[in-house]
């Protein structure tokens, strides 16, 4: 392969097509079972062979290839997860390597492999195998850990778009962290996978309408999140995009003509005129600082939706606890 | 995460080295590859982040793959490629192969082969593998003005003594450092070489403290005077080869002499 006729790199035509197959063979994650396929992606539980076989999930996600080889966006996308990753933050799913399955037979695509940490469980199983209320002390735990993860997100101007408890993991020492974020639009520019369907729970009204949306789309989600906490139970389990709608405007009553956005084809009277309920009915045992915290951040409009930053000096992380 | 800084002793037991190429021809062929790219980039309109950008991963790369295997004019074009697409500076694989053409003789350009552009997709999988995704580069550039805002003295000469600073960060792209140092460290020791070449010394700065014995001890703890002089030869060294010590000298109007003391540091 390499030129023995002569010492100088530049007569070596060798085609760059013919070497590349070499670097393609070399193993380095063995997969073993797979976690969990999302919309846009499956994630396998992997050996890492380079690394004393230690554990990790490999998440495989395909990128269609553009005429000018990997699109900006993802290319983007992944310098910034390397880049978030040299912060460390606790509550952020570690970041271990990113490498690629070589070129895909059709030419077309490519696909990725995101090697992370392997943690335990999701929030989703860990709900579900909770033997009974959590703690007053865990949920206010877990909530700051979560917001504290989504925080910094937002601090490195990420949205997550679709926090949920599948992608929050918690560790074997019950701390939180935040996964599946920062891909938004590789995974925009990607065949979803038709059969997997995407869970509207955790959605915010304006995705749900369609509208322009930022970092308060991640309030709102975890706004759910930390009432599931409470209850072990989806806030909103809604059932399509309207049913969703109807769901959340009985909760937080329809809202005001004003604050309807506009150009969106839903119509703010195809809606009853909900009153709001008052949230402790819904979230029975829930304290009383709790409850505003979460109140703040299942508001329709989302200029008016506390920041993550606010949810985190919230008196209800700040004050003594009360229980 | 990866680690992307080594010692001399791995910088030279490259594989390039391992495939028999000596250290001076490969040192040769770096520097080749760093001026096409900057080159290049230039004739691009392309901003210095997204050259020295395509540099580092230019000698990251043969960290890791041989100069015999890999031609350096194609791999350069790809990294150059690459790093437009990271710094939000895109430009078209078949305009950066235009201009590629256009500053290479046949025989350069012939290692690009009967389709350069397919070429260069390929070569742009083997790159992002190489560099393990790790695509985020900092550079000195930010460094030396966040530093220069610090000092205190005339405004005049502290500007000219960045200036001078800046085109020997560009001068260092050419050598390995970026794979010696990080680039607080590059900053700090080019700095110093401009204040000296300069005739200014910095005496005074914002936010000294009685324990700095100098201003660089505000922003990288422990840098040695022999780590200065070592990284502020090499970059002379690369001056000299690339015969710009005279244009340096007559621009700065420092004595020759004062030039050639510094050289031998
Ligand atoms: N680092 C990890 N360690 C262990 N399990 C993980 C890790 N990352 C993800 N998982 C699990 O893998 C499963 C699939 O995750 P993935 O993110 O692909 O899909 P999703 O979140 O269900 O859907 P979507 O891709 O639509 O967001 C989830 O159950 C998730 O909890």
């Amino acid at each position: 392969m390499s030129a023995s006729s002569s010492s100088q790199a530049a007569t070596t035509v060798t085609s760059v097509n013919d070497v590349s197959a070499l670097f393609q063979n070399e193993k380095k994650y063995e997969e073993l079972n797979i976690i969990g396929t999302g919309a846009y992606g499956t994630v396998y539980k992997a050996r890492d062979l380079h690394n004393s076989g230690q554990i990790v999930a490999m998440k495989k996600v395909r990128v269609p290839l553009t005429e000018d080889g990997m699109p900006l966006s993802t290319v983007r996308e992944i310098a910034l997860l390397r880049q978030l990753e040299a912060h460390r933050h606790p509550n952020i799913v570690r970041l271990l390597d990113v490498c690629h399955g070589g070129q895909a037979m059709d030419r077309e695509q490519l696909v990725l492999y995101l090697v992370f940490e392997h943690v335990e469980q999701d929030l989703d199983s860990y709900l579900s195998r909770a033997p009974g209320p959590l703690s007053q002390a865990r949920i206010r735990c877990m909530s700051y850990d979560i917001l504290s993860g989504i925080d910094f997100l937002h601090s490195h101007r990420i949205v997550h778009r679709d926090l949920k408890p599948h992608n929050l993991l918690v560790t074997s020492a019950g701390r939180v962290k935040v996964a599946d974020f920062g891909l938004a639009k590789t995974y925009d520019t990607e065949m979803k996978l038709t059969s997997v369907v995407v869970t509207l729970w955790y959605r915010p009204p304006e995705v749900l309408l369609g509208v322009s949306y930022n970092t308060a789309v991640d309030v709102w989600s975890c706004a759910c999140v930390l009432a599931q906490l409470h209850s072990r139970r989806a806030l909103l389990p809604g059932a399509a995009d309207t049913d969703q709608l109807h769901r959340i405007f009985r909760l937080i009553g329809r809202p005001p003509r004003e604050q309807w956005p506009e150009n969106v084809s839903v119509m703010i009277d195809s809606f009853p005129d909900y009153e709001p309920q008052d949230l402790a009915d819904v979230i029975p045992g829930i304290t009383p600082l709790a409850l505003d915290l979460i109140k703040g951040m299942l508001v329709f409009e989302p200029s008016k939706r506390l920041t993550a930053m606010d949810c985190l000096e919230h008196p209800y992380f700040t004050e003594e606890p009360l229980m | 995460m990866p680690y992307w800084y080594y010692d001399k002793k791995d910088l030279q037991n490259t594989p390039s080295y391992r495939e028999g190429i000596p250290n001076d021809t490969e040192n040769r062929y770096r520097k080749e590859g760093a001026r096409f790219i900057i080159d290049t980039g230039s004739k691009m309109d392309l901003g210095y982040n997204t050259v020295a950008t395509g540099v580092v991963y230019f000698h990251r790369f043969y960290m890791f793959h041989s100069f015999r295997t890999f031609p350096r004019y194609i791999t350069a074009c790809c990294c150059l490629f690459l790093a437009g697409k990271v710094e939000e500076t895109p430009k078209k694989c078949k305009d950066i192969i235009k201009v590629a053409k256009s500053l290479l003789t046949e025989q350069k350009f012939g290692t690009f082969g009967d389709d350069p552009k397919e070429e260069v997709m390929t070569l742009e999988r083997i790159l992002l593998q190489t560099i393990k995704f790790d695509l985020q580069v900092e550079h000195p550039y930010g460094y030396l003005l966040k530093y220069v805002k610090c000092l205190k003295g005339d405004k005049a000469k502290l500007q000219k003594m960045v200036q001078m600073a800046w085109t020997f960060v560009n001068d260092s792209l050419c050598t390995t450092l970026c794979l010696q140092w990080e680039p607080e460290v590059i900053a700090v020791a080019l700095m110093f070489l401009a204040g000296k070449l300069s005739k200014f010394e910095v005496v005074d700065w914002n936010g000294r403290q009685p324990k700095h014995n100098a201003w660089w001890d505000m922003f990288v703890e422990d840098i040695t005077m022999e780590l200065l002089e070592d990284i502020c030869h090499q970059v002379i060294t690369e001056l000299i080869g690339a015969t710009r010590i005279g244009k340096i000298v007559s621009k700065i109007n420092v004595g020759r002499s004062q030039c050639i003391k510094w050289i031998a540091l």
